[in-house]
């Protein structure tokens, strides 16, 4: 092992052939992905935003454009470096979170927007990333086969302060979609079993005090209608129900493209957002589906791989946190759509309508090829 | 060594997840099975006859009135003719009936529905609109065997005096990209395909405030899609907040007046209220039937506005630029006496020409008219003493007054298409043209020709000024209850009487303007007569082609003592101002006075 890593650590960039031989070796399978889903994304937005005009659809690939470029920023980037800088990254990160507070935008009911000029941005997504690097950088620190109490109470502090922040925005959905990352890095860092029972025990708990004394009305209804839609189909259950019926209607293998009737006729909310899904299930059917079912478990597939092998623990903690928000939010998109799980605003990585979000989405696959990318380089 | 370890562990808990994720996403595509494919036959059902409809509630578009309340536009209901496909047992059959009650071509029809291609099968495309009753009620009879038909109803706009008001009020058009793009940002201008927005005139400036907000609302259909239910549902259900209605500072009598007095002829009138910008009136011609454009408009018809020579669609009171000729002595006199360049008592002999370095400058009376001084130059417009003038002024220090008086910008008009003109100076020469200022163009600028260019709402901005003592006024549309907004330009009172007694003279002193005064209403104004081609000899306009006679100005206001009305008139190709324009300019003022007093016998 030492000679090789020997041999690798004179590689220099200037060293052309080597570093393009270094190139074939990295797994290609997430960019692959990440492209496939991001072009099937623009043409399923136009679609269920034609009657908004074709801008939607436009601004998406101007998105996706930026996405590509910010993902071969962060493959250039050293992702140690990167680690090197996570507290820095993490209190900017904060700071913008907590500007937003003072000079945000309110957009969708959430006080999360940050303009600069004429661009714009939530903070809440991308303080995402530098929320990752230093979760990972503390955690990497930590090298003894289970972590204690105290380390998984510094874990979770790390993950609480950006999302006490994103709350106070009023935007819960976004800062409870931090939750995946940080138990996925922590499982993966190593907790131990009985600890991981206690935990569970108490997220029962919490859940049935929230649900008792913090919940507002409109949230239990949701998760009322959730359980039977049926009840009342034009109350809030019409969500899930005309969901479910674009869904089903697209039948093996759809309406055709433009020509669904759910989401042409304006039965379905948020259409290029959040219910993305179901557009694309009408359109194209079970076969469509399958296709980009197919497309997300190889990305999933693909990163683990690349986790595997990576050289470092720094390298697999950061993989993990990137891919278990994504898988997250696939995993709850997908069953929202179709009636498994209750409706909350949860966007479909890659094909729903949004700039920060596919922007944050590109960046994270930079950063996970970057980390396949430097596996054998020893410095 | 224990790193090592511990990183197998990592590893192997790292796949445990992986795996987790993996049979999650294969569970998701076993729940997509369950609905698409195993019940998939049942949702398409219920699509299929999914009987909630969102229906858009239209916001029906705000009034415009002129300033005593007369409606200048109405909204009157339309019926159009819509065919849903998806509903059509054989879309042949379909349009032989559309043939036989309507009578349009079938090959028409058939351009319709190629055109809408593209569009889903289940939206109902629009095949014929404006049907009449009795059409109506023909296709309402064939109901039952022919479901495909529906009948959609919506709101015309009526443009009540038509061309009279044309080009002030504007038109609607069907909502383009950019109006959709302005809608993608901004929540209250709730756009979709097919609607109708202002796109001209008012309707565009104030398209906000007029349209209102469309609203949103759940109906249950029956198979026909057919309303038989409104959703009574709080949640669901937007109201349409009805556009507001818009007061103009227009008078209705003066805008007619204005219309016919230029029927037949080509050019512009402005009538404003100098005291407060408001205008009364302002009419170009020739002008176009706006009710032309309320329906998706006829090709023909577009292409013969469009190709029309005269440009009926622009609006010459500020869309078009033209030299001002004479009427720009005004700018000129005060000018002369701002910066002491001449004693108004002083004379200066008129031989009918000037010669300034070896070049003949003509005087438009060939006689001459004798000896003259400031008073008598601008009451018979006489052209040599201002070439004087133009010798004694530099064309900087010209420009400088031109733009206090207004010239050379946009007066801020509220509405769009506005044109700048041009004030020239020795910074534009080398700017625009790349040559330096050549002195004997400042004669030619003294006297309104040259490179100098203006509307004939600017004309009217610069009149008032004189009239106003000193004041310049923006321009507007609205009727607002006071002045207030009028900035003082710091010209002397004595440069300012001294020109507003001479433009008295001009109108009731044997002056160019006699043929506007009016018994008991004082006029003061000035003539022009702008040279279209330079003539070296004295040629009579009648003997001159149509495109290459004279432009008739003439630029007044009344009463003398207390100014009310601001009128300019521009003919083009008109000839002279004293002929083709003053005598409009004294019909305005006529009605402007029967409208004050409305019971005058006689």
């Amino acid at each position: 092992m030492k000679s090789l890593s020997g041999t690798f650590s004179r590689i220099t960039p200037a060293d052309e052939p080597s570093r393009l031989r270094r190139l074939g070796n990295v797994n290609w399978g997430p960019l692959l992905a990440t492209l496939a889903l991001a072009m099937i994304g623009v043409a399923t937005v136009r679609s269920a935003a034609s009657e908004l005009g074709p801008s939607y659809a436009y601004r998406q690939i101007v998105w996706v454009v930026v996405g590509c470029l910010a993902l071969a920023v962060l493959f250039r980037l050293d992702y140690r470096k990167l680690v090197d800088l996570a507290p820095a990254l993490y209190l900017f990160g904060l700071s913008l979170l907590v500007l937003v507070l003072f000079v945000g935008e309110v957009r969708g009911g959430a006080k999360s927007w940050l303009a600069i000029g004429p661009f714009g941005g939530q903070p809440s997504e991308f303080a995402k990333l530098s929320t990752v690097l230093m979760l990972a950088r503390y955690l990497a620190g930590q090298r003894r086969a289970f972590l204690d109490l105290r380390q998984i109470s510094v874990a979770a502090l790390i993950v609480l302060v950006p999302v006490v922040l994103i709350a106070a925005e009023r935007d819960l959905g976004t800062a409870a979609m931090y939750l995946p990352m940080l138990a996925g890095m922590l499982l993966v860092a190593g907790v131990r079993p009985r600890m991981l029972a206690t935990f569970a025990l108490i997220g029962l708990v919490s859940a049935a005090g929230l649900w008792t004394f913090a919940m507002k009305p409109y949230q239990k209804t949701r998760i009322v209608s959730f359980l039977s839609p049926e009840k009342d189909p034009l109350g809030a259950g019409y969500q899930v129900r005309q969901s479910k019926i674009a869904v089903g209607s697209g039948q093996w293998t759809g309406r055709g493209y433009g020509q669904g009737t759910q989401s042409q006729l304006r039965f379905l909310p948020a259409r290029h957002t959040d219910f993305i899904m179901a557009v694309l299930a009408e359109e194209w059917g079970f076969a469509g589906v399958l296709v980009v079912l197919a497309l997300y478990g190889g990305f999933i597939t693909s990163t683990a791989g690349i986790a595997a092998r990576s050289r470092d623990r720094a390298g697999i903690l950061l993989v993990v946190g990137l891919v278990s928000t994504i898988t997250f939010h696939v995993i709850y998109n997908a069953s929202m759509v179709v009636g498994l799980l209750p409706i909350t605003g949860i966007p479909m990585p890659f094909l729903s309508y949004g700039g920060s979000f596919t922007l944050v989405n590109f960046m994270a696959t930079g950063l996970i090829l970057n980390i396949d990318f430097r596996r054998y380089v020893n410095r | 060594m224990e790193l090592r370890r511990h990183r197998a562990e990592l590893i192997s808990r790292l796949n445990v997840l992986s795996r987790l994720a993996q049979v999650l996403v294969v569970l998701i595509a076993a729940g997509y099975w369950s609905v698409q494919v195993a019940n998939g036959a049942y949702y398409r059902e219920l699509a299929d006859h999914n009987r909630l409809r969102k229906r858009a509630i239209d916001a029906s578009r705000g009034l415009i009135f002129d300033r005593h309340g007369q409606p200048l536009v109405e909204n009157v209901p339309s019926y159009s003719l819509m065919l849903d496909r998806s509903r059509a047992q054989d879309l042949d059959r379909s349009l032989e009936l559309v043939v036989s009650i309507l009578g349009t071509p079938d090959q028409e029809l058939r351009k319709i529905l190629e055109s809408h291609r593209s569009t889903p099968r289940f939206r109902p495309i629009t095949l014929a609109e404006d049907l009449s009753l009795a059409e109506l009620a023909r296709f309402e009879v064939q109901r039952l065997e022919y479901p495909e038909f529906e009948v959609a109803t919506n709101q015309l706009r009526l443009y009540r005096y038509a061309h009279q008001t044309s080009h002030i009020l504007g038109y609607l058009g069907e909502v383009g990209e950019r109006e959709l793009q302005i809608a993608a940002t901004d929540p209250r201008a709730s756009y979709k395909p097919g609607d109708l927005v202002g796109k001209k005139g008012i309707e565009l400036q104030h398209e906000r405030l007029l349209r209102g907000a469309d609203g949103e609302q759940v109906v249950v259909v029956d198979s026909r899609g057919q309303t038989i239910e409104k959703y009574q549902d709080t949640d669901r259900r937007r109201d349409a907040e009805a556009g507001r209605n818009l007061t103009l500072s227009l008078d209705l009598n003066l805008q007619q007046q204005a219309a016919r007095l230029l029927e037949g002829k080509v050019g512009s009138i402005v009538a404003m209220d100098p005291r407060t910008g408001e205008i009364l009136a302002m009419a170009s011609s020739p002008a176009f039937n706006p009710n032309l454009f309320a329906r998706r408009i006829q090709k023909e018809e577009w292409r013969r506005l469009i190709e029309d020579p005269y440009h009926p669609l622009q609006n010459r009171a500020l869309q078009n630029t033209y030299p001002p000729g004479s009427v720009f002595k005004i700018v000129m006199a005060v000018a002369a006496l701002e910066e002491s360049a001449i004693d108004p008592s002083h004379k200066v002999f008129c031989r009918g020409f000037s010669m300034i370095n070896d070049h003949r400058y003509r005087c438009w009376k060939s006689a001459g008219h004798g000896w003259v001084n400031l008073n008598d130059a601008i009451k018979y417009s006489c052209n040599v003493y201002f070439h004087q003038l133009g010798q004694k002024l530099d064309v900087d220090t010209i420009a400088h007054y031109s733009r206090l008086f207004g010239l050379g910008s946009k007066s801020g008009i509220d509405l769009a298409g506005e044109k700048a003109g041009l004030v020239p100076d020795r910074a534009w020469s080398r700017r625009a043209r790349g040559t330096k200022w050549f002195p004997g163009e400042t004669i030619s600028v003294a006297t309104g020709q040259g490179p100098l260019l203006v509307t004939p709402l600017q004309v009217a901005v610069m009149a008032s000024v004189v009239a106003m003592n000193g004041r310049l006024v923006t321009p507007t549309f609205l009727s607002r209850p006071t002045s207030g907004k009028l900035k003082d330009l710091g010209i002397s009172p004595r440069s300012l009487q001294l020109t507003r007694e001479a433009m008295w003279t001009v109108v009731n002193d044997e002056g160019t303007g006699r043929s506007a005064s009016i018994d008991g209403f004082e006029i003061a104004g000035k003539t022009g007569t702008a040279q279209v081609v330079r003539q070296e000899t004295w040629t009579k306009n009648e003997d001159l082609a149509a495109e290459k006679r004279d432009h008739a100005w003439f630029a007044s206001f009344g009463p003398f003592d207390d100014p009310k009305l601001t009128v300019v008139v521009f003919i083009e190709h008109g000839g002279a101002g004293s002929e083709a324009a003053a005598p409009l300019a004294k019909a305005m003022y006529e009605e402007f006075v029967g409208n004050l007093q409305p019971h005058h016998p006689g």
